[in-house]
């Protein structure tokens, strides 16, 4: 029986084909804080995993993870951004812009800093009913450098897909370590200080003047929204078709960032017991490394949490002593406010509130 | 969490060993409380450090 050979190319067709997207949750598909957030009015994580809103001066929005998508592309939710307040009229240092940071150590294959860097490329399915130029930009925070390119949305409330390819930087290394990064923007409106030069679509040293230059207001009514999926960024100068990834992979990957251990009434959170008579202590293994020892969030209110000890409970309003010993791969989580029991003793504890929520971040 | 939602940033002990093990911080209009190793990795703590820059904000220190 003949042995078919296989080649080398189709070997590395198959490495090249895993993971070639930069951006993890693309198809907007993991929202673990929460499926929409309203008043959004500043930096930071509020819905979709991963995606950060940076935001100064310019409306207030609510961001949510909906259902309207491209019809016949795959895709199950996008990103919706809906302008609540407006303004009009920003002031020249205002900006809002959709943002994924992502870490250097996962953009090596990019080669940026030598004579080989690689082109980027973007694709994305975008909707809104407030047409004309966007700006998209590659933010290099380490070295004070960037790129922006711009698309143009045609037709009001009608899906379209977007491809936009930028060259290598061949200056400016991206290290591997904790504070390395490359930040991809999608901007959404912006004051004069960031938009009133030319637009900067060589990578060239950042010039905020030269950042967003001809990007719509779409803060200037509480008419606008704007839809974004699909989104994949990858090496080379070619748009491949969009990653879809088994939706365990997609979650451990945006857990590494954002972690939602336990969320509502009656959830196991870990074992446990008394370290002494009034303190109470707790082991939690994350179901991935993190990016960095993360940050504890708990809600806290009246008995909402408990610990099942000796036939018994002690409830009690929250971890108050908060994360110790963190790492990136587990956390203590101690309180000694509330508790009362025998030094020495083991128990469970559990949340005992309908809002009670742990979670843990280590996001850029 | 932001430095424009910070309330309150307060140093927390570890009992045991009495060192400094994290930043207990409250949030303006907000239920949730935020606890922040010494990671200088950390977003959190990167901002607490730029939160205590501006005049008249105080990381409380209740002791070990």
């Amino acid at each position: 029986m003949a042995i078919t050979r296989i080649g080398k190319p189709a070997i590395a067709d198959v490495r090249g084909v895993n993971f070639r997207n930069i951006i993890i949750n693309g198809d907007m598909s993991v929202s673990q804080r929460s499926t929409s957030s309203t008043g959004i009015s500043g930096n930071g994580y509020f819905s979709v995993d991963r995606f950060k809103h940076i935001i100064s001066g310019l409306g207030t929005w609510t961001a949510s993870q909906s259902t309207d998508v491209p019809t016949g592309q795959g895709f199950a939710n996008s990103f919706k951004m809906d302008c609540t307040t407006a303004d009009a009229s920003p002031a020249a240092g205002d900006y809002n812009v959709l943002a994924q940071i992502v870490e250097g150590a996962n953009i090596q294959h990019l080669k940026k800093g030598t004579s080989s860097a690689e082109s980027v490329t973007w694709s994305f399915w975008v909707k809104s009913n407030k047409t004309g130029t966007y700006i998209c930009e590659i933010l290099d925070g380490n070295n004070t450098r960037q790129i922006s390119k711009s698309y143009t949305i045609s037709s009001a409330n009608t899906w379209e897909k977007k491809t936009i390819t930028m060259p290598g930087d061949t200056s400016g290394a991206i290290g591997t370590g904790a504070s390395a990064f490359l930040q991809f923007n999608f901007w959404l409106a912006v004051g004069s200080d960031r938009s009133s030069g030319t637009l900067s679509t060589t990578w060239t040293s950042t010039t905020n003047a030269n950042r967003a230059v001809g990007q719509v207001n779409l803060a200037d009514s509480t008419s606008n929204e704007w839809y974004i999926t699909g989104v994949q960024i990858e090496a080379g100068s070619q748009a491949s078709d969009f990653e879809f990834l088994p939706t365990d992979v997609n979650l451990e990957r945006c857990q590494r960032y954002y972690y939602t251990h336990v969320t509502g009434n009656n959830q196991h959170i870990g074992m446990g017991g008394y370290y002494a008579s009034a303190y109470v202590t707790c082991g939690v293994t994350f179901p991935t490394t993190m990016r960095s020892a993360p940050s504890l969030e708990q809600t806290t209110g009246t008995e909402y949490y408990r610990l099942y000890v000796n036939n018994g409970s002690d409830n009690f309003d929250s971890f108050a002593n908060g994360i110790q010993q963190a790492t990136t791969n587990s956390a203590g989580i101690d309180s000694n406010s509330g508790v009362s029991g025998t030094s020495g003793q083991t128990g469970r504890f559990v949340t005992y509130n309908s809002s009670s929520k742990i979670s843990f971040d280590a996001e850029l | 969490m932001n430095i424009k939602n910070i309330n309150t940033v307060t140093k927390t002990y570890n009992t045991h060993t009495n060192q400094h093990e994290n930043y207990m911080v409250t949030l303006v209009d907000s239920n949730i409380v935020i606890s922040v190793p010494l990671d200088e990795s950390n977003r959190h703590y990167q901002e607490i450090q730029e939160w205590a820059k501006i005049e008249g904000n105080n990381i409380i220190d209740p002791g070990a």
